[in-house]
């Protein structure tokens, strides 16, 4: 963009007036940053080579699943290189919480990853627990365990219409959301709150099971396998799905490993690695369930992955209602909460991979510090890995299939 | 209307000697120019009852405008009969092309596809088969400001997001309104007390409704929606009046 001056008269336009800075370039939008490369990476990058192009996506773009902003380079439509810019949806989640008490940081923690909520006030908990020497009733055990294996299947519901929106399908989110909108209206029913829950307390959970909840979670079961299998012939027997996920994007088991990727991502590669088996916590020892695999590491194992998962999630939730016991929903705790000095970490096996919460306490009422680990962050590194070498349209995809949360990445 | 045929035939209103002919013909008086006796000679004035604005300046206070053609071509009899278009029973309509602009500016809001945080997912789920914001005209998310009437703007908003958020309302063309959804958007929220979010977007831009709610329920945004439809209507929204260009301060 050439430079050209606007002059404007000053007898005609006052200084004072804001239209007089419409003019001027602000450069939010220039992929090339206004500072020399501070890195040799950055010096590397944001030098073009022969017939390369910058295209700029985002801050603002469908695609990107919140507000991330990624510089790509371009050699006509194929990807070569890119540099994600993050920390447009940066809130200082981590600095609110340790000037919180510890009530109520669990209502910062829940907005990180806003269609997965209850997952990211698990370990956050679960770590409050640990270093209060908490026993959680049982009872409360199971209600978190059934709420936030809703949880996951309103995530993965959401997941697979993402998938199909970008790749260009808008159908099978209108289905997908149908799913969603069924479980966020169950879980209001529990929990008083359609998307940022806030239902998990130290020492146990908000509320009790009550009738419009379970009427509405029995409804539902009874038809889910079917409803969802019935929107999934959507995608799963659409040829040109099928065949532009298989072979797209593949993260082998040493790179998935090398790139810290978790979860049905890392499970797509072939590794059965689930926090609930692995490193046992709640009540998942006394559940059956399957950790399903698969070996492709492609885009469609990811996607598929993701389903069979949904199947096993409905399998906890009907054993989680046949041995529900009774019993009280929290534990006797003071109101205010002075935990021992020390460190406690907790990780919970969330819909996207591993959510973890490290927790150093000094006595007060307050964290000392509160490190949140996130899993969207994590795979956000491996779309450096995976996008160059595809079309854009195919990155696109790449970085579905990885599902990040933009709330998460920024924290 | 039909359009094959004599304009006006078997209305029982249009003249009998009335013939297709184009108005630029050559030797041919166009049709609507020609006066007949079976037109209504009285102008039917129908009244505003659509809608009344609560503002009492809005539409200039109510006065008749100070340029009008209406009186002048009422008498020159032109629009007596235009037997193509009105079938000879409406003549003139006395009304100002602003009410019909705002009536089709209210009925087809389109949002711009921008969500932030938490509540574009509620946005998506207020637009998608559950709740159907298109219902009441609100759908075409657009995906480039350049096409969208409206910004919801749905999430927090943190400082290094406000300058491509004004961006993007600057690119909008006027006119246009803007709704704040959510506490973050309204006065700051849960993050309220955060080193990097703004504490409502109305310290960068002008807000035309606000609905509160952490993240509000999809009837609550459309709710709110409706109230800018009612807003639209009233010209409330004076936008000729607003503040246009950047309201961020400089070390935003």
């Amino acid at each position: 963009m050439t430079a050209t001056p606007h002059v404007h008269p000053p007898q005609e336009v006052p200084s004072d007036d804001p239209r007089v800075e419409l003019d001027a370039a602000t450069g939010a939008f220039e992929p090339i940053p206004p500072y020399p490369p501070r890195t040799e990476r950055e010096s590397e990058f944001y030098t073009l080579g022969d017939g390369e192009m910058f295209i700029n996506m985002g801050p603002q773009h469908p695609s990107t699943h919140g507000v991330l902003r990624i510089v790509l380079k371009l050699d006509g439509e194929n990807v070569v290189d890119l540099d994600p810019v993050l920390g447009y949806l940066h809130r200082g989640v981590e600095k609110l919480c340790e000037n919180a008490d510890y009530h109520h940081s669990i209502a910062y923690l829940d907005p990180l990853e806003y269609i997965s909520s209850l997952f990211c006030e698990w370990p956050g908990v679960l770590a409050f627990e640990k270093l209060l020497d908490v026993e959680v009733p049982r009872r409360a055990e199971y209600i978190r365990v059934l709420a936030t294996e809703l949880n996951r299947i309103l995530s993965h519901s959401m997941f697979i219409g993402w998938m199909a929106l970008d790749l260009g399908g808008l159908t099978p989110i209108l289905y997908s959301l149908i799913e969603r909108d069924e479980i966020a209206e169950m879980l209001a029913a529990l929990t008083g709150q359609r998307l940022l829950f806030n239902y998990l307390r130290i020492g146990g959970v908000n509320g009790d099971l009550n009738h419009e909840f379970l009427s509405r979670l029995g409804d539902w079961m009874s038809r889910a396998t079917t409803q969802i299998e019935s929107n999934l012939t959507l995608l799963n027997e659409n040829e040109i799905f099928v065949r532009r996920m298989r072979g797209l994007g593949t993260l082998d088991k040493e790179t998935a490993f090398r790139m810290a990727v978790t979860g049905p991502n890392l499970r797509a590669s072939g590794v059965p690695l689930d926090f609930r088996r692995a490193h046992p916590y709640s009540v998942f020892p006394e559940l059956e369930f399957d950790i399903p695999t698969r070996d492709e590491g492609d885009c469609l194992a990811r996607y598929l992955v993701r389903i069979d998962e949904i199947k096993q999630s409905l399998r906890i939730i009907d054993q989680c209602l046949e041995n529900m016991p009774d019993g009280p929903i929290m534990a006797k705790l003071p109101r205010l909460l002075r935990p021992r000095p020390g460190r406690a970490y907790a990780a919970v096996e969330g819909p996207r991979g591993q959510y973890s919460a490290y927790v150093i306490s000094d006595g007060t009422d307050q964290p000392f510090r509160m490190r949140i680990h996130d899993p969207s962050f994590v795979h956000l590194q491996s779309v450096g890995v995976l996008m160059p070498g595809h079309l854009i349209a195919d990155a696109m995809a790449v970085m579905a299939s990885l599902d990040p949360i933009m709330g998460g990445v920024d924290k | 209307m039909a359009l094959t045929g004599k304009p006006g035939a078997g209305l029982g209103v249009g003249p009998d000697d009335a013939t297709a002919v184009g108005s630029d013909a050559p030797g041919n008086l166009p049709a609507a120019l020609t006066l007949s006796q079976n037109a209504v000679s009285e102008p039917i004035v129908v009244g505003n009852s659509l809608w009344q604005s609560s503002d009492p300046l809005a539409y200039q206070g109510g006065l008749e405008p100070d340029v009008t053609h209406l009186r002048e071509v009422e008498a020159s009899g032109i629009a007596r009969r235009d037997d193509a278009r009105w079938s000879g029973v409406l003549e003139v309509i006395p009304t100002k092309a602003d009410y019909v602009l705002d009536l089709i500016r209210a009925n087809s809001l389109w949002p711009l596809l921008s969500g932030l945080a938490c509540c574009a997912m509620e946005m998506m789920s207020s637009a998608t088969s559950r709740n159907d914001m298109d219902r009441w005209g609100m759908f075409p998310f657009r995906a480039s400001p350049r096409q969208a009437d409206v910004l919801i703007v749905a999430g927090t908003l943190t400082t290094k997001m406000a300058g491509p958020l004004v961006r993007l309302w600057e690119q909008m063309p006027e006119p246009k309104w803007c709704v704040a959804m959510g506490d973050c958007t309204c006065s700051g929220g849960r993050y309220k007390r955060s080193y990097a979010t703004i504490e409502g977007i109305d310290r960068v831009m002008p807000v035309d409704v606000y609905v509160p709610g952490c993240p509000p329920r999809p009837e609550g945004l459309i709710y709110g929606m409706m109230k800018l439809q009612q807003l639209v209507k009233d010209r409330r929204g004076h936008w000729p009046d607003r503040a246009v260009g950047p309201t961020v301060p400089e070390d935003v």
